[in-house]
């Protein structure tokens, strides 16, 4: 029977919690749980069809449940929905193989935890502000620029550098909020991730990895941070377990 | 996601639910090509690649107008040459019945193409 793959993690202290604890979950489907240990690396994972797994949102939803408990109580490596092996003989293999990556990786994330933040702002009045704060900055033309032709194709050109020009101001105001953030976070030895303009509307998309005993210095951060930017939405999420800060190429 | 996963949150949570949305339902986004579609399944995603090369080449235009390295004379060749290439890229949209959101790919964690 093949098997999913839910989280890899390290039960060197305690196996019995583990065991105690893969009685009372379920996997996909209902499906049992059960545990496959390569000396100090196990897998947690559960009976599965290929050809009857769909990609949908109730699945996607027990497989992240399964990892979330994991992680409530252990330090977990979560892998990618849809990581299915043959046999317990071939995860064993696989866990001997990439022994060291996941030591390494499990040390890496050690009692941490993903927190996510994502920064929305009303795209349109954002934009507004920055234009005419740039307006107000902006000098009069020299003497002697070169004249500029008045035809179709320049005006284009003009339209375009406009919305480029604050394009470029909007991303000028994007780096110095992440500055601002850094800042922050760098008190609290956070490892970071940003996204900058994921959306129109979404200005940042980031993601910390922090020690679970810093939560609340997290959140008192981004309370700050709201204050410095009343024009902003901060969202703060989490814990999450560590999914965006695992790098393992699988052998 | 459940509610005790917000830590901190002050404003609506309606671009939060907008965002979950649009990636566990991007159908529009994906690609569908079939037997029935090979056609405009085809043109979608050559024009997706053409808009996203066309919008880089206009960016990089864009930075050399503003870094003030051209002539006006290169300037007026560039927006013509440009303004033409969006109108081409219009033409064959309408052509192919296809607007602006079809041709942004969703990368999922990646976000959009363009």
């Amino acid at each position: 029977m093949e098997k999913i793959i839910y989280s890899i993690l390290s039960v060197k202290r305690n196996p019995e919690k583990l065991n105690a604890l893969l009685v009372g979950m379920k996997g996909i489907s209902g499906s049992d749980l059960c545990a496959v240990s390569f000396d100090e690396i196990t897998a947690v994972v559960s009976d599965i069809n290929r050809t009857n797994l769909i990609a949908d949102r109730s699945n996607a939803i027990e497989y992240a449940g399964v990892i979330e408990n994991l992680a409530q109580q252990f330090t977990v490596l979560p892998m990618r929905y849809g990581s299915i092996m043959e046999s317990t003989g071939s995860i064993i293999k696989m866990l001997e193989r990439n022994y060291h990556e996941f030591q390494q990786n499990l040390q890496k994330v050690e009692n941490k935890r993903e927190f996510g933040l994502k920064i929305f702002c009303d795209s349109e009045k954002l934009q507004a502000e920055l234009r005419a704060k740039s307006e107000t900055h902006t000098t009069t033309p020299a003497k002697h620029a070169p004249e500029i032709k008045n035809s179709v194709y320049r005006d284009w050109v003009n339209k375009k550098l406009k919305e480029h020009r604050l394009e470029e101001l909007l991303l000028t105001y994007v780096d110095s909020v992440i500055v601002k953030i850094t800042g922050y976070l760098d008190r609290l030895n956070a490892v970071n991730k940003f996204k900058k303009m994921a959306t129109a509307t979404n200005i940042i998309d980031a993601v910390f990895l922090l020690d679970k005993e810093r939560k609340d210095a997290l959140i008192q951060a981004v309370e700050i941070l709201q204050n410095q930017y009343p024009g902003l939405n901060f969202v703060l999420t989490g814990p999450w377990p560590p999914y965006n800060f695992v790098e393992i190429n699988i052998k | 996601m459940s509610e005790n996963k917000i830590l901190f949150n002050t404003g609506s949570l309606d671009e939060l639910s907008e965002e979950i949305g649009k990636l566990t339902n991007n159908e529009e986004s994906k690609l569908k090509l079939g037997p029935d579609n090979a056609d405009s399944g085809l043109a979608k995603l050559v024009l997706t690649l053409v808009e996203l090369i066309r919008k880089l080449i206009e960016k990089q235009a864009m930075r050399r107008v503003d870094g003030g390295s051209l002539t006006e004379d290169e300037i007026e060749r560039l927006g013509e040459t440009l303004m033409k290439l969006e109108l081409k890229m219009e033409e064959l949209k309408k052509h192919f019945n296809l607007n602006d959101r079809d041709l942004n790919i969703n990368l999922g964690p990646l976000g959009d193409l363009m």
